[in-house]
């Protein structure tokens, strides 16, 4: 069915402080007669382990609040860890260069940006612009500010930047949901291509029909922890029959 | 089918995510991804001045604005006669403070400015100071023509030693990206510190002798010496002798160099041990 593994998640733990903000945080403070901010700990992923390989698209589907997105942004290296480990093949890569982008400058000095902030050389990134821009269908408008883009056209741009160097491992967070039916369907073909070239993707959504479509296995997360874990139909069904109202 | 117990061996192809990254890595990763800090502002800075009617030639007026007040101010009307050429003196002082001002200011922001940035993508945290560097000098070197035009309208003809000005400011940005590096690390932890550093600058600015001489006021050689532990002291004094002769001690050339080697290391292993907390 697939490769080899490119990716093992061991017994992840994985808590934040979250400040509070209450009515007023300086009358609290002397009250307290401690001047350290009041937070609470967030445990937002205990124990999450699977493994992911070669050549495969793994679902990650759960409610809001289940700890996807704490759990994609471990994968990447950029949270730390309380617990467990995180062993890959390659640094994942999350499909989140649009944090770079400036919505004030053209298409094309979004590339440009977002492909330094990849890592890539700008050389590199001008001699991949066409293929870039091919793919965004963004050729008329490349020279437009990007605030001027329609949200469609902005993923668009967002997706063609992080594809245009096949990653070994990517990370998805809810990126696909805002393109119509041609860039859903232009985007399965390059997450084709990626696990063609034995690269692995991880989808997190919970638009159950995403992950259908593009997802060999899916991972059903609930509180932090795996609730059932398996061929895509079957977990889906579960997380289905558990979620839907009585 | 894959289990969802623990794996207790994993493959040696495997490495642990968890960042590891040796100093003598981070830094050739900096090195390797150095383009982003000098692409990157250049783009900012074109946003910054979109709106604007004049657009980038800000960068050139504003300098000459300054110059100008302190021109009319100290010129004219107050008829300040102080040494030879007191205006190009106050000139040097007042624009390369400017400069080492405006870096530590805007490293103190820089790490929350990116923080979604730095919560999707992975790359060394370094860069970012690094760009508050990179992107302020660019803004200066208008500043820089100015302060060349002036020096040659007060009459100071240039000399072999405006050969050496070079040196000094490449130490003046040796020693504001360390004080960037270490300023992006408080300003993180503390947002708080961007509120002090307008103080802490004013303050700076009247020790380190940009308004007048402290060779007028201070004749007691140690107490001279000590002014030397005042980097932007070095830098400026320095950057007066090469341009305009102006008498050099040597504490001021071993402060200079002493800072310079001593602040970018520093700053860089003490912003580097916050690294894992950047963005959360």
């Amino acid at each position: 069915m697939t490769g080899p593994v490119s990716l093992i998640a061991n017994d992840v733990h994985v808590t934040f402080r979250v400040y509070e903000d209450g009515p007023s945080a300086l009358k609290q403070a002397f009250s307290n007669r401690k001047w350290k901010r009041t937070h609470r700990t967030i445990h937002a992923v205990r124990g999450v382990s699977f493994s992911l390989h070669e050549g495969e698209t793994l679902g990650i589907i759960g409610s809001n609040g289940s700890g996807k997105s704490t759990l994609l942004s471990a994968l990447t290296g950029l949270t730390p860890l309380d617990r467990g480990t995180i062993h890959a093949a390659d640094r994942p890569r999350l499909l989140g260069v649009g944090a770079a982008l400036r919505p004030a400058l053209s298409g094309y000095r979004n590339i440009i940006i977002g492909g330094l902030a990849m890592g890539m050389r700008k050389q590199e990134i001008e001699s991949r612009m066409a293929d870039i821009v091919a793919f965004a269908e963004l050729e008329e408008f490349i020279d437009l500010p990007m605030r001027t883009y329609s949200s469609g056209m902005r993923a668009r741009l967002t997706f063609a930047i992080a594809t245009s160097e096949i990653p070994r491992i990517l990370l998805i967070d809810e990126a696909l949901a805002v393109g119509d039916a041609r860039f859903k369907e232009r985007s399965a073909q390059r997450l084709e291509t990626i696990r063609n070239a034995a690269g692995s993707v991880i989808l997190v959504s919970h638009d159950v029909n995403e992950i259908q479509r593009s997802c060999d296995r899916a991972l059903w997360l609930e509180k932090g922890t795996v609730r059932a874990e398996g061929p895509v139909e079957e977990t889906i069904e579960q997380y289905l029959s558990a979620t839907s109202l009585p | 089918m894959t289990s969802i117990t623990p794996v207790d061996n994993v493959p040696n192809n495997l490495f642990p995510l968890a960042d590891s990254r040796s100093l003598r890595n981070y830094i050739s990763e900096l090195w390797e991804r150095r383009e982003f800090a000098f692409v990157v502002p250049i783009f900012d800075a074109r946003i910054q001045n979109m709106d604007s009617v004049l657009g980038q030639i800000w960068h050139l007026l504003n300098p000459l604005l300054m110059v100008g007040i302190y021109y009319v101010i100290f010129g004219p009307l107050l008829d300040i006669q102080r040494g030879e050429n007191y205006l190009g003196f106050l000139v040097v002082g007042v624009l390369l403070f400017q400069l080492t001002q405006r870096i530590v200011q805007e490293a103190a922001l820089v790490v929350r400015r990116n923080e979604a940035l730095i919560r999707s993508v992975q790359f060394p945290r370094g860069l970012l100071p690094i760009s508050a560097v990179t992107g302020q000098t660019f803004a200066f070197l208008p500043a820089i023509a100015v302060l060349f035009s002036f020096m040659l309208i007060t009459q100071e003809w240039p000399t072999a030693k405006w050969l050496l000005f070079p040196l000094v400011f490449i130490a003046q940005l040796l020693i504001s990206g360390g004080l960037a590096f270490a300023v992006a690390r408080i300003g993180f932890a503390f947002a708080d510190l961007s509120q002090i550093l307008p103080h802490a600058f004013r303050m700076l600015f009247y020790l380190s002798g940009i308004l007048f001489s402290i060779d007028d006021f201070v004749h007691n050689p140690t107490v001279r010496s000590l002014f030397a532990l005042n980097p932007l002291y070095d830098i400026i004094t320095a950057a007066r002798w090469t341009l305009m002769g102006t008498p050099l001690h040597s504490s001021v050339v071993v402060g200079l160099i002493a800072w310079a080697i001593v602040l970018p290391v520093v700053g860089l292993l003490f912003f580097r041990s916050g690294e894992a907390r950047y963005g959360s």
